[in-house]
């Protein structure tokens, strides 16, 4: 799960330079999307969990078209503070709008049990990780073979280069952004009925991404996704072995550990996605 | 502003109790403490600024460092009873080593790097506080911490409190102004805007981040024991990462690298929602709001108005 | 000619509404906004209810009543602005509230200083008992039980049913802590073995890591301290992991809030047995009443609010206008301590020397997805020997 939002943060980085702080607000309102469209609408699953992607990518544009046009050009620190600022407008605008009380949306899959043995899991988890690889697997496609995931690559090298030889830079970052977006709701759509709903969900979230991020190397996806996955397993580890209270503390312990052993990240500067 | 301008401005705020008393008598109280959080916020935005503002480093690790100098001095207030300079001086002194100790590698990374690395710092901070229970008392909080004495004289009424608080934003204005100008302010700014000519004018840019960074802390630290001092009790949640976005809409908003800038975003911080009187949530939404236009439209904040008011009116 | 109508028709009316008795103004802190948000909703809510409620009525002889709200985000720092604000600006004559003990803790000393009483419906941390009250502070009151009281009772509860063994899991908050801290001690004493302690953080959602901690530990029961949000996924991932431990808990699980949670699956928290004081069950008519205008069950802090004001409050207020003739802060502090109410939905309300009343504990039951209260417990000062 983490992995997900994780990467989607990484590709608008690494395409777009871009730093959004309201990345988890994406993981949290295609969470509300989801709920929507499967509590209250009672759409089936599969439909209900495509439909919230779909939804924040039109949220992804909008937010792109209006806010990040108006950064895009400025310092990082803008950057920063602007996400930061709309991540707490829409984080307070959940809960005025949608309530402060967690909702949940249980699904099939999230009360059936696998037990092999003394392993017991959720359906459901199997199906997070499932989705999770095909989903991955499928951007490293994209970004490989269309003409739009090149010149994701492409930007991601050399901005100016690309607009110098015609490139609609402007599309790329829409689309970039689209993705990044649709990542963060497809994670929500999968990981929502294992767990609660709530407007707070996304911030954690966002910090625990950006942990992710730093220490992959900045705006590699693959490193992203590797720490993600680290980060993950090290916080179930530790959170059982060690202490359960620490827990959130650990992602970042781990990622100022891996900044002090390599400032680069664990894959280093690597120019492109 | 004029002489005259500064020395008004100056006699009003030092007799705003009176001020206050007669004008609005029965909701003194209530404005007396919002001034008191007003001027401690101002100061912690201005040692917040000398990071943020004057060495360029956007660091997120300030509520670390408020928490640590708060909890130094709860706990020796309440534990071991020292009394109020001495803890008030530990609290900064803790802060300042923390920052020390982790400024060395924070500072050897990439701008990015560095704010997450802070933002991490601040929230291990954070969740040791909440869970190191036999230190921190964790969620069940530090309590009966006293109210303090200077040279023997209590200070428990609101309007000594005010004025202590007075004393300490003064304090850390001047302290701010003495260390951006001269010949340090202007390493510090050198620092910022241009780090690799810095480093060939044998500006060692790590040292000065380093300095900046330390005392910063220091000064936020020694805030945070006024500030327990004067709410007697000390929780982890006064020290989440929420207090930082709380000062870079201060700063931002009134204008980053400024002292009169910053001063006056955290008069409106503080005032404005007392003036607006919304329903919470929507206050949040409405800061939020505030800080993104901020942000893009002017990133120079109010003082950018500010100053092109002055400007104009001085040629004109 | 119509100016003079007019003006004397204004005058006449201004002269009226003067007549008429002002409004007593009822302060309600909680947090608004921030990660504890939810509390506060629940407060709003049921405050601004009982309010109509009581207004419908009439008022409180013949005065209405007028709510006005603060926010203390469940800090400190907030929770002596939210108090100067209602007794500064809106010029309340008295506060209910806090919530949370952290904001409790603060607001205390500010409450003594200006003078105005505030009555405490629900922060549990065991200090606020102890600073109340006669030689403490005198103008806060506290009609909640903390977990120091319960925790001796409920104990030997669980070693009656033959449990010997336990794990605690508990929120990482002041609730959580102090629960944990009185049940180690009360555990002791029942000669239950406590086998291992776990906090988490409330809203987080992965509860996996800490259940094999505790299946590891292998005790025959779990003490939860856990909230009806977070409730849900608790016993999902229960279940998911494999446990069979004897579930107790203190807090808000076997609650129809939990129940709506789980509406998909209303046995998933089946066998879980819990100490408590407050259940929507206690007030039928408050239940139906709030259901209906909120469309979800009642919460317990603002069914907690709502009882403090019906059954602390307006006593306090009724005893203040007949025996002085009006309801400002002293009078009203000075009647809370003449409160003596046998029948509130939570028990015999009167508060003692420390200001704290001593309502009824109950054991409530979830079963085939139903709530069933299992025993009622009056509590006295006994039982925190």
């Amino acid at each position: 799960m983490y992995a997900m939002v994780a990467a989607g943060l990484a590709l608008m980085l690494g395409v777009a330079r871009l730093i959004n702080f309201a990345h988890g607000e994406f993981f949290m309102l295609g969470a509300y999307a989801f709920w929507y469209a499967y509590s209250e609408w009672g759409l089936p699953y599969p439909l209900a969990a495509l439909l919230a992607p779909a939804v924040m990518v039109l949220f992804g544009i909008a937010y792109q078209r209006s806010v990040i046009r108006a950064i895009l050009p400025r310092s990082w620190h803008v950057q920063l503070i602007a996400t930061l600022a709309t991540s707490i407008v829409l984080t307070n605008l959940a809960i005025i709008v949608l309530g402060a009380q967690p909702k949940e949306v249980p699904t099939m899959l999230s009360s059936r049990i696998l037990a092999l043995g003394g392993f017991r899991i959720v359906w459901q988890r199997l199906l997070v990780l499932a989705a999770a690889l095909l989903i991955f697997w499928a951007l490293q496609r994209f970004v490989a073979c269309t003409r739009t995931g090149k010149a994701m690559r492409a930007m991601s090298q050399n901005r100016e280069a690309c607009a110098v030889v015609g490139m609609d830079v402007q599309r790329v970052a829409m689309v970039t952004f689209a993705l990044s977006a649709a990542l963060a709701a497809a994670a929500a759509a999968l990981v929502s009925p294992l767990f609660n709903i709530f407007p707070d969900m996304g911030t954690t979230l966002t910090l625990k991404a950006f942990a992710a991020v730093v220490a992959g190397g900045f705006g590699y996806v693959n490193g992203a996704i590797a720490a993600s996955f680290l980060i993950g397993l090290t916080e179930a580890l530790a959170g059982s072995y060690v202490s359960y209270a620490y827990k959130d503390a650990i992602a970042f312990l781990i990622m100022i550990a891996v900044l002090l052993w390599r400032p680069q990240g664990l894959f280093g500067r690597r120019i492109g996605i | 502003m004029r002489r005259a301008g500064w020395l008004a401005l100056g006699l009003v705020v030092a007799t705003a109790p009176w001020i206050v008393a007669a004008v609005v008598p029965r909701q003194q109280r209530y404005v007396l403490h919002v001034l008191i959080f007003t001027a401690l916020f101002a100061a912690l935005a201005l040692s917040y600024d000398l990071v943020v503002g004057h060495v360029g480093s956007l660091s997120l690790a300030h509520p670390a460092f408020f928490g640590v100098g708060a909890y130094t001095a709860a706990i020796l207030a309440t534990g071991a009873r020292w009394p109020f300079v001495a803890d008030v001086l530990a609290a900064a002194l803790g802060a300042a080593l923390v920052a020390a100790l982790v400024g060395v590698p924070l500072f050897r990374l990439a701008e990015h790097a560095f704010a997450v690395g802070t933002l991490g710092l601040a929230l291990v901070a954070s969740v040791v506080a909440n869970n190191w229970v036999e230190v921190t008392r964790g969620p069940l909080c530090i309590t009966g911490i006293p109210k303090p004495t200077l040279a023997g004289l209590a200070i428990t009424t609101l309007p000594a409190y005010y004025w202590l608080a007075l004393a300490a934003l003064t304090g850390v204005a001047l302290l701010y102004r003495g260390l951006t100008t001269f010949r340090l302010g202007r390493a510090f700014h050198a620092v910022r805007d241009n780090e690799p000519l810095a480093g060939a004018a044998a500006i060692n840019p790590l040292k000065y981040r380093l300095l900046a960074f330390t005392i910063a802390a220091a000064l936020a630290g020694g805030i945070g024991a006024l500030y327990v001092h004067y709410l007697s009790v000390m929780c982890p949640e006064e020290m989440t990462v929420a207090l930082t976005v709380n000062l870079l809409v201060i700063v931002f908003l009134g204008g980053v690298g400024s002292l009169r800038g910053v001063i006056v975003g955290a008069v409106l911080f503080t005032a404005l929602p007392e003036v607006l009187r919304l329903a919470p949530t929507w206050r949040l939404v409405i800061y939020g709001i505030l800080l993104l236009l901020v942000v893009v439209r002017s990133p120079e904040g109010i003082e950018s108005l500010l100053r092109r008011a002055t400007a104009s009116r001085s040629a004109g | 000619m119509r100016y003079a109508l007019t003006l004397a028709l204004l005058l006449v009316m201004a002269f009226s509404a003067g007549a008429q008795a002002p409004p007593i103004k009822i302060g309600f802190a909680s947090a608004m906004s921030g990660p504890a948000a939810i509390t506060g909703e629940g407060v709003k809510w049921g405050a601004t209810l009982a309010v109509e409620e009581i207004n419908a009525k009439g008022g409180v002889m013949g005065r209405k009543l007028e709510a006005y709200f603060a926010d203390n985000k469940a800090q400190p720092g907030e929770a002596v602005s939210a108090v100067r604000k209602l007794a500064d600006v809106d010029q309340v004559d008295v506060i209910i509230g806090q919530t949370h003990s952290g904001a409790c803790l603060g607001a205390m000393p500010v409450v003594k200083e200006i003078g105005i009483p505030m009555v405490i419906e629900a922060c549990s941390h065991p200090k606020i008992r102890e600073l109340s009250g006669k030689g403490g502070n005198e103008w806060t009151f506290r009609v909640a039980l903390d977990d120091e009281i319960m925790a001796h009772t409920f104990a030997r509860y669980i070693a009656r049913t033959g449990v010997k063994s336990s794990s605690i899991l508990a929120m990482n908050n002041d609730f959580g802590r102090g629960a944990a801290i009185a049940y180690e001690a009360a555990f002791k004493k029942a000669n239950v073995k406590l086998l291992s302690t776990d906090f988490f953080d409330p809203g987080q959602p992965d509860y996996r890591p800490v259940l094999t901690r505790i299946k590891r530990a292998g005790a025959e029961s779990i003490l939860a301290v856990i909230l009806a949000s977070d409730g849900a996924p608790f016993m999902r991932q229960y279940h998911e992991v494999g446990l069979t431990q004897r579930v107790f808990s203190r807090g808000s699980l076997t609650t129809a809030e939990f129940l709506h949670q789980v509406k998909d699956n209303p046995k998933i928290g089946d066998g879980v047995i819990e100490a408590s004081y407050w259940i929507n069950t206690l007030d039928p008519e408050w239940d139906k009443k709030w259901t209906e205008r909120y469309k979800v069950p009642p919460r317990v802090h603002g069914s907690l609010a709502a009882i403090t004001l019906k059954w602390a409050v307006v006593p306090a207020l009724e005893i203040a206008l007949k025996k002085h003739g009006k309801a400002d802060r002293q009078t009203i502090r000075a009647a809370l301590e003449e409160v003596d109410v046998k029948d509130s939905p939570l028990g015999p309300i009167k508060f003692d020397a420390n200001h704290q009343a001593w309502i009824n504990m109950i054991l409530i039951e979830m079963r085939d997805g139903q709530l069933k209260i299992l025993e009622k417990l009056p509590t006295s000062p006994a039982l925190l020997n």
